[in-house]
């Protein structure tokens, strides 16, 4: 499904260049829920602009489906990112000026659906996060957890075979994130691969795989674990 | 297309489109109407005299010692005029189109005082006036030699035969479709004259004049101290003809003045002077209004851009390619533009009855308006291309920063 070989994303100033990814290597199977975890600046959200088709990579190969995304062109990676990858994010990114309905129904019309199979779509998306009933409202009418719920409908709109969710809880209350990450779980029992971005152990543990990521690189274990260790606790 | 989303959108945060649509509305508005009134003075201007303006010039001639035999000085000058190698013809006249300053009569069908007058341009000149003039004779005949009088500049004398133009024909006889010629005329209440000859057109000399094409030649030579004569050339030697013409004419008579030696160009460029100034000046602030509106536009969709950077990086992340997110503000712009183009055209009528009423302005061509509205469309989809296509490289990786 996803296979990035040894990537790089370097970031270069006229004086600086900061390496986010180095020799970054991570194979994702069809149907995964995987998180990804690491401090701040450790290059998670480099991986997933660079896993969403977001950033191009300065250097190793990824492949999506088997495809290598590094030779496509601009428009060929935007059809890319609405037709097999959908986005969640922390701060859920919903259109201000425009009403639920129409906010989910943005990636649909980038797609070129008619019109009744949006509605369906919309209908459905909206069904299924439990807000069918506030199509007309706009995002400032609805409580953050309601609003990070039109984004997973959003995401989820287009049929993806791709979750990327960065922070999904990030800006939730406890109650809400708990909600949130069910609602995850249950998109994943359908057979959607998921990546998760997220700076809390807590949450990367409802992931089946965890990854944990730090100074750019794949590491094997989360840093709270590896200090543990070296202390003899583990 | 995303006609339904963008103006919901648009109707969240109406100011600023609003405001740019008035200025759209008000400057389609003003440009019709400016149009309205440039092309009517452009019509007026192209409007031919009916002249050979290319081969004709004119000067007068002033004389400044009381007893002068001005008879004799007339007689002498168009002789020595016409014998210059190059002139076609040359004549005394009061006046000539374009000119400005010149006479008019009334002229009634019936004699009689307190019935209807109708008013034509006279040219006091003599037989030579059509070659002269350059005009040509559409029925009847030219004056005889003995049939031009001379007279003073009081009007008191008058010949009994007058030729017209065809339009003052036309104004005096509507109703048939007779030939003017041979019928009777009276000038003055009661003189009568004889309508001879009909000219195809010469312009009267007042060039706003409403029955400019209104215009009768009388075989009268007046007697004044000031004469204009009017000189036609074969083409091309107008330039060598006219100095020379100055100069024999100053040393043939040294006790008058020659002055005003002008083209029948220069002449027409002198008497469309204003209307010349006046098309450039609204030209030059449609132009401006027209820059004015597109750099308001330049401004809102950078606006716009600006404020919505975060919102192009979501929506370019959700699948939307460089060419969308260039359409979705084409599209905001059409809208506007829409708004603002369908009140404009409006306003543009209204303004444009209003002008007619008030200033006996000439209703405006049925094509200005949808052309004035294809213009502002234009002008507004070239000015949102630039920030559009500024929105379109922003980065969709925008969408992860928080904020």
């Amino acid at each position: 499904m996803l296979k990035m070989t040894h990537v790089s994303k370097i970031y270069r100033t006229d004086t600086v260049e900061t390496h986010a990814l180095r020799e970054f290597s991570l194979t994702v199977d069809e149907g995964e829920f995987v998180s990804v975890t690491g401090p701040s600046g450790s290059g998670k959200t480099t991986f997933l602009n660079i896993a969403g088709l977001l950033e191009e990579l300065s250097g190793g190969t990824y492949e999506l489906d088997g495809r290598d995304i590094s030779s496509l062109t601009d428009s060929e990676r935007s059809k890319v990112r609405n037709e097999k990858i959908g986005f969640i994010f922390q701060s859920f990114n919903l259109i201000p000026e425009l009403n639920i309905f129409d906010n989910v129904d943005v990636p649909l019309r980038y797609r070129g659906f008619k019109a009744p199979e949006r509605q369906r779509r919309i209908e459905r998306g909206l069904e299924l996060v439990g807000l069918a009933s506030r199509m007309k409202h706009y995002p400032a009418q609805l409580s953050g957890g309601q609003q990070q719920r039109v984004a997973i409908a959003r995401a989820l709109a287009g049929e993806p075979r791709f979750l990327l969710a960065d922070e999904p809880t990030g800006n939730l209350d406890t109650e809400m994130a708990v909600s949130v990450l069910d609602l995850l779980d249950e998109i994943n029992a359908g057979g959607t691969t998921i990546i998760m971005v997220t700076h809390e152990l807590s949450l990367a543990k409802r992931a089946r795989r965890n990854i944990f990521v730090r100074d750019g690189r794949v590491s094997d274990r989360p840093p709270e674990i590896r200090l543990a260790a070296s202390a003899g606790q583990v | 297309m995303e006609l339904g989303p963008i103006w919901r959108s648009l109707t969240r945060n109406k100011a600023g489109s609003v405001l740019i649509a008035l200025q759209i509305a008000v400057t389609l508005a003003i440009m019709v109407n400016a149009i309205a009134i440039m092309q009517e003075r452009a019509e007026q201007m192209g409007r031919p005299s009916g002249t050979d303006e290319a081969n004709i010039f004119t000067l007068s001639s002033t004389a400044f010692v009381p007893d002068t035999n001005i008879q004799s000085l007339i007689e002498e000058d168009l002789k020595l005029i016409r014998s210059q190698p190059g002139v076609v013809e040359a004549i005394a006249t009061n006046s000539f189109p374009l000119r400005q300053g010149g006479s008019a009569r009334g002229f009634q069908l019936e004699p009689g005082a307190g019935k209807e007058t109708l008013t034509g341009a006279v040219y006091y000149t003599d037989e030579h006036a059509i070659e002269a003039f350059g005009t040509h004779l559409v029925d009847g005949a030219n004056f005889a030699p003995n049939q031009v009088v001379w007279g003073g500049q009081n009007g008191d004398e008058w010949p009994a035969n007058i030729i017209i133009t065809e339009s003052f024909a036309k104004t005096l006889f509507p109703d048939t479709a007779e030939s003017a010629i041979g019928k009777t005329v009276f000038v003055d209440d009661t003189r009568p004259v004889q309508i001879i000859g009909i000219i195809d057109r010469l312009q009267a000399p007042w060039r706003n004049w409403g029955e400019i094409e209104n215009t009768v030649i009388v075989p009268l030579r007046q007697e004044g101290q000031q004469q204009w004569y009017l000189v036609r050339t074969e083409p091309g030697a107008q330039d060598r003809i006219m100095p020379e013409v100055e100069e024999l004419l100053a040393q043939s008579n040294k006790n008058r003045i020659i002055q005003s030696v002008r083209t029948m160009q220069e002449v027409r460029d002198r008497s469309y002077l204003s209307d010349n100034a006046m098309i450039k000046m609204l030209g030059f602030i449609v132009t401006l209004l027209i820059l004015i509106t597109g750099l308001g536009i330049v401004g809102l969709a950078s606006f716009n851009v600006s404020r919505r950077t975060r919102q192009i990086g979501i929506r370019r992340a959700l699948g939307a390619t460089r060419a969308q997110v260039i359409n979705y503000f084409r599209i905001e712009n059409l809208l506007i533009s829409g708004l603002g183009i369908a009140v404009g055209a409006v306003l543009a009528i209204a303004l444009n009855l209003f002008l007619v009423n008030a200033f006996s302005l000439t209703p405006m061509s049925w094509y200005v308006i949808p052309l004035a509205m294809l213009a502002m469309w234009v002008v507004g989809q070239i000015a949102v291309i630039g920030p559009a296509r500024r929105a379109s490289r922003i980065s969709p990786a925008i969408a992860t920063r928080s904020g």
